[in-house]
């Protein structure tokens, strides 16, 4: 008995003293991230001389609520500094979690129903599936009042923050997908530079040429992006993305863009999206040479930029007798409609969607492709930093349409567990298109008549 | 269904009535000490000396593997990633580098402080109060208790996945969600807890309830002055059980927190994993970091643990 | 179902005086109870009929979220496997932790370390284990690189598996992660058991001409039939409610042949809101788990043997 109480002793003092070496680092818990700089809640922007003339009793805080990586979020703070230096009388604060978190977190604030807890402006995607729940400020009378001009949007974008003809956000970028290409490799090889007049027939030589066995591949493209191929060859995943009735990946001309990326895959000179995983992205294949060629958006460049390489971008290949296409769409700014502060946000919102706001910030910091035409000619964009080619990107962004992913609430259960999977049985090597497309198409088809579409 | 049963089901139940073996169990059989008096009744045969060799052969090849993926979590830890890459280990690449970046992206030692409070507080009250309803159903005799145990025994079948949805919209309904609250409530009541320990209370003699009723003791008194103390080995057992299970617990947490200062360490760990996917020297470190306490604690309090998660384990036999 | 709330001694009275004092001591308790149980499940089974979503209720709509499970077939392909993990993970672990536990019973030296060992990995964090499992079973990870070394050594034609990456193997990934992490506990139960077996009963059988395998067989298996039911019914039960392993480790994939039910519930209720088909699918592991426990505890009479009896 002696022994048990001296061990449970031992035990709690441990377990008291965890807790309190746990205590010791953050000393002030009440305020943790020191990120934040300390011009804080209650009074804001005393320091500002601007301040002066307005009543600081005006002041709004808006919570904005985004997903990034701890570099991303610094360009975001540094866009929310640039919009209250503007705007002294709002303050904004950042929600930020990562990626995988996100949505299910942003979800639970929503459905709190608690307007201190809901985000006032949020990042999202996809943004119909969030409207249909009624969590999104429907975005048109704003629009109407203030004049904001919505076409300057790249063609077929602003459908990816639509539902049933309303606005309901605004994309901050457009996701537009570039061939990079290492040029040192290239050159080793021999090999001319990829251009606009390139084939799917010169894409599978450069990608043989430059594919070293168990050393390099060729080419590595994330699997979710093989609509790219679909569309460039007039194929298809549903007949209508908003309103669908029909699968159309068994389709002849899907069937072949798909075999045509699960051929360079089978012949070893397409890295598989599963091993393109666990090496740690394109973005790592590519800096260490295990790529040599990648398909992504301009999410890419100031990494590639940091690493030093000698790397270029151009359009993606077509197939013979195909069409350039990009898949239209990428992560909209949302308002809730819970949000409690309506009229600031949209102050903000339509700063942030601004050539003169946070559109230019986010460009400048070769953070994205811009949403607007206006920024993408702009000299935001139009820098003399790498890649050279940037018409590439333009030309792309101009060629971009619906299509790719759904526009209707369920799109989100439908790719995460139907096409999604049943694709990865094709890249994995253990399916065969011509034989696993049509069965997936089944399912498919199954799940749209299962949630009544076509409606 | 009747009591026996539905314990049963659960595979608790093989003696739900009064049962010495579990009490004498206690303290005494799960002690390394016992092993000592056998080895010396032992004669040594050369047969025996080789049979006994491979079986520590045996139990080091099952060490090994235990041991392994500690092993790479805390090597890949101390390497940086271009040496991780090259595969080379030596000690001349060792650096706390991975370390101090982690402890640099993610606030481990608020998870650590999440963790604790969460861990200590459920497992007092739980324990305070399954206690208490444990006493009740054990040694207090009134209108309605053996209908209400069956209620709580017919529910210990119900898995978690069942009420994970309504507690959260109930949480958040409450207004409770991503808070202390959120993490702490929920957990304080356990039927489990409670079940195990009626089993035990019942198995101590009427005889000292009644003599100290005799005497003008109150049913509180009763509990507090003669059941607790007698049931020190069990409430310790049960508490590491509970400890290391909210402890390591991760769908609930993830459940119910969004802010990166209401993380506990395991779903702090997994963000991180989310966040940073390959960059294994840093989600080794994280893994380190997160397990290390942990571990030092297991190895000093080992036989509390697997005692503690024995006895809870096999539902207080 | 009867419910005889019948007392087991007949000495038993009630007693009025404690009839006020037995709730208030269950106050706490039941107050807990009421709410995160009893009512929680009230809600689930209320929700499982509805339509429910981000917003919360929408409509009655009787059984059609169970019907649409009925067709839905990644649902069923996460039935398929759960029961995989379940008639894997569930007998290599006994056999596992059987065959430690019967090692460490036999008076070595040193016993006290291995299971110090043993038993780590049971303390440790899931996540952190599927973090330290990702690595070793990466395409070149240390496990793949120890196959490629046993097939140069031994000449046998053996490929390392894609672990994570296909679908035949990914399931498997998440059965050595669990059997690492679980077998420990196993292990510690087993030995607990095997300490209570009366010595006085394998010496017997021993001196009966009983051969080691006869033993355990015949005298120690029997002995310990009511902890290998225990440990049946209890990990069978963690098997069906498997969530963090294949959550952290594969996120189901890939092709959703690693995805457990509770992980599409955990999906369904939170990536796509979809409340009611969480709901609805819970009550169906409900199902599967109440039918399993009841099979086992009528088949359990056949070979589970207790002392008292």
């Amino acid at each position: 008995m002696k022994i048990h109480r001296r061990s449970v002793l031992v035990l709690l003092t441990l377990i008291a003293l965890l807790a309190l070496s746990a205590c010791a680092p953050p000393a002030t818990p009440v305020a943790p991230p020191a990120a934040e700089p300390p011009a804080a809640t209650d009074q804001p922007a005393t320091t500002d001389q601007t301040t002066a003339e307005q009543p600081a009793a005006a002041a709004v805080t808006l919570t904005w609520a985004l997903w990034g990586s701890p570099e991303e979020v610094v360009s975001h703070q540094r866009v929310a500094d640039a919009f209250m230096a503007e705007h002294p009388e709002i303050k904004i604060e950042i929600w930020n979690q990562p990626w995988d978190d996100y949505f299910t977190k942003i979800q639970a604030l929503w459905a709190s129903g608690d307007t201190a807890l809901i985000p006032d402006i949020a990042f999202l995607w996809p943004t119909p599936r969030y409207a249909a729940e009624g969590v999104l400020e429907n975005l048109d009378s704003f629009i109407e009042q203030s004049g904001y001009n919505l076409d300057d949007y790249w063609p077929g974008l602003l459908e990816s923050a639509k539902y049933q003809g309303s606005v309901y956000g605004f994309p901050r970028d457009i996701e537009v997908n570039v061939l990079y290409y290492n040029k040192d490799l290239f050159d080793a090889a021999g090999l001319a530079y990829p251009d606009e007049t390139w084939t799917w027939d010169e894409l599978t030589a450069a990608a043989e040429a430059l594919t070293v066995p168990g050393e390099r591949y060729g080419l590595a493209m994330e699997g979710g992006k093989f609509s790219k191929w679909l569309n460039q060859n007039g194929g298809a995943i549903l007949d209508d993305y908003v309103n669908p009735s029909k699968c159309m990946l068994a389709e002849p001309a899907s069937v072949e863009a798909v075999a045509f990326f699960a051929d360079l895959m089978n012949k070893g000179y397409a890295m598989r999206p599963a091993d393109l995983g666990q090496a740690g992205g394109d973005q790592a294949v590519f800096i260490a040479d295990q790529a040599a060629m990648i398909i992504q958006n301009t999410s890419r460049v100031s990494g590639f930029n940091q690493a030093g390489k000698a790397y270029d971008v151009a359009v993606v290949p077509i197939p013979e007798g195909g069409q350039r296409w990009n898949a239209a769409g990428g992560a909209a700014w949302v308002m809730s409609a819970g949000s409690d502060a309506k009229d600031a946000a949209w102050t903000f919102l339509s700063w942030l969607q601004s050539t003169e706001g946070g559109e230019q910030v986010y460009t400048a910091a070769g953070e994205i492709f811009p949403a607007l035409q206006s920024t993408a000619n702009s000299p935001a964009f139009m820098t003399d930093q790498a890649p050279a080619n940037k018409q590439a990107i333009i030309d792309e962004a101009a060629a971009s349409g619906v299509g790719g992913f759904g526009y209707f609430p369920e799109w989100g259960e439908l790719d995460g567990s139907v096409i999604g999977p049943g694709m990865d049985l094709i890249w994995s090597g253990e399916a065969d298109p011509a034989t696993a497309l049509p069965a997936l198409c089944e399912q498919v088809d199954a799940f749209l008549a299962s949630y009544g579409y076509p409606k | 269904m009747n009591l026996d049963d539905a314990a049963g089901v659960d595979g608790l139940g093989q003696e739900t009535g009064p049962s010495a073996a579990g009490v004498d169990g206690l303290g005494r059989e799960t002690g390394p000490s016992e092993n000592g008096v056998r080895r010396s009744e032992m004669r040594t045969t050369r047969s025996q000396r080789l049979g006994r060799l491979a079986l520590h052969a045996a139990l080091i090849g099952f060490s090994v593997l235990m041991v392994a993926p500690f092993f790479a979590m805390l090597l890949v830890s101390l390497v940086p990633q271009q040496a991780f890459l090259a595969r080379e280990f030596g000690l001349d690449q060792w650096t706390l580098s991975n370390y101090r970046e982690t402890f640099r992206i993610v606030p481990f030692g608020r998870f650590y402080l999440n963790s604790a409070i969460v861990s200590v507080t459920v497992t007092v009250v739980q324990i305070l109060i399954s206690s208490l309803a444990a006493f009740a159903f054990a040694r207090l005799r009134f209108r309605g208790r053996d209908a209400i145990f069956v209620l709580y025994l017919a529910t210990l079948m119900i898995p978690f996945p069942v009420t994970v949805i309504p507690n959260f919209l109930i949480i958040k309904n409450l207004g409770w969600y991503d808070s202390y609250r959120a993490l702490i409530v929920p957990a304080l009541f356990s039927v489990f807890s409670t079940f195990l320990l009626r089993q035990y209370y019942r198995t101590l003699p009427m005889d000292l309830d009644e003599a100290a009723r005799m005497d003008g003791a109150s049913s509180l008194r009763i509990w507090a002055q003669i059941v607790l103390p007698l049931s020190g080995p069990v409430l310790a057992a049960l508490a590491i059980f509970v400890f290391q299970g909210v402890w390591n617990d991760f769908l609930w947490p993830l459940v119910v927190t969004s802010s990166e200062t209401m993380r506990t360490i395991p779903v702090g760990l997994a963000a991180f994993v989310g966040q940073y996917s390959t960059a294994w020297g840093l989600l080794m470190a994280g893994a380190v970091i997160a397990l290390l306490p942990v571990l030092v604690i297991y190895i000093i309090a080992q036989k509390w643990f697997v005692q503690g998660i024995t006895l809870s384990g096999m539902g207080g036999r | 179902m009867s419910l005889p709330p019948a007392p087991r001694r007949s000495l038993f009275r009630w007693r009025p005086d404690q009839q006020w004092e037995g709730y208030l001591f269950l106050l706490p308790s039941l107050l807990g109870f009421a709410v995160f149980v009893i009512l929680a499940v009230t809600m689930s089974l209320g929700i499982s009929f509805t339509s429910w979503g981000l917003t919360g209720f929408r409509a009655f709509v009787g059984l059609d979220n169970y019907r649409a499970l009925l067709r839905d077939p990644v649902f069923w392909q996460a039935v398929r496997n759960t029961a995989f993990y379940l008639v894997t993970i569930v007998p290599m672990q006994l056999a596992l932790g059987l065959a430690m536990a019967l090692a460490l019973n036999q008076g070595l030296r040193a016993t006290g370390v291995y299971r110090l060992i043993y038993f780590m990995p049971v303390v440790t964090t899931v996540v952190a284990g599927a973090i330290v499992f990702r690595l070793l079973l990466s395409n070149n990870g240390l496990i793949n690189v120890w196959i490629q070394h046993f097939a140069q050594f031994t000449g046998l034609p053996v490929t390392p598996p894609n672990w994570l990456g296909s679908t035949r193997y990914a399931r498997w990934a998440v059965v050595i992660l669990t059997l690492w992490k679980n077998t420990g506990f196993t292990m510690v139960i087993y030995l607990a058991a095997l300490q209570g077996v009366p010595r006085e009963l394998t010496d017997a059988a021993r001196v009966d001409g009983a051969g080691g395998w006869q033993r355990l067989r015949h005298v120690t298996l029997p002995m310990i039939s009511s902890t290998t039911f225990f440990l049946f019914v209890y990990q069978a039960i963690g098997a069906f409610q498997l969530f963090t392993e294949p959550f952290v480790m594969t996120r189901g994939g890939p092709a959703n042949s690693s995805l457990s039910v509770v992980q599409y519930i955990y999906l369904a209720a939170f990536r796509d809101i979809r409340m009611d088909k969480a709901a609805a699918m819970a009550w169906f592991l409900f199902i599967f788990i109440f039918a399993f426990t009841l099979i086992q505890n009528r088949l359990q009479r056949r070979w589970v043997y207790y002392e008292t009896e």
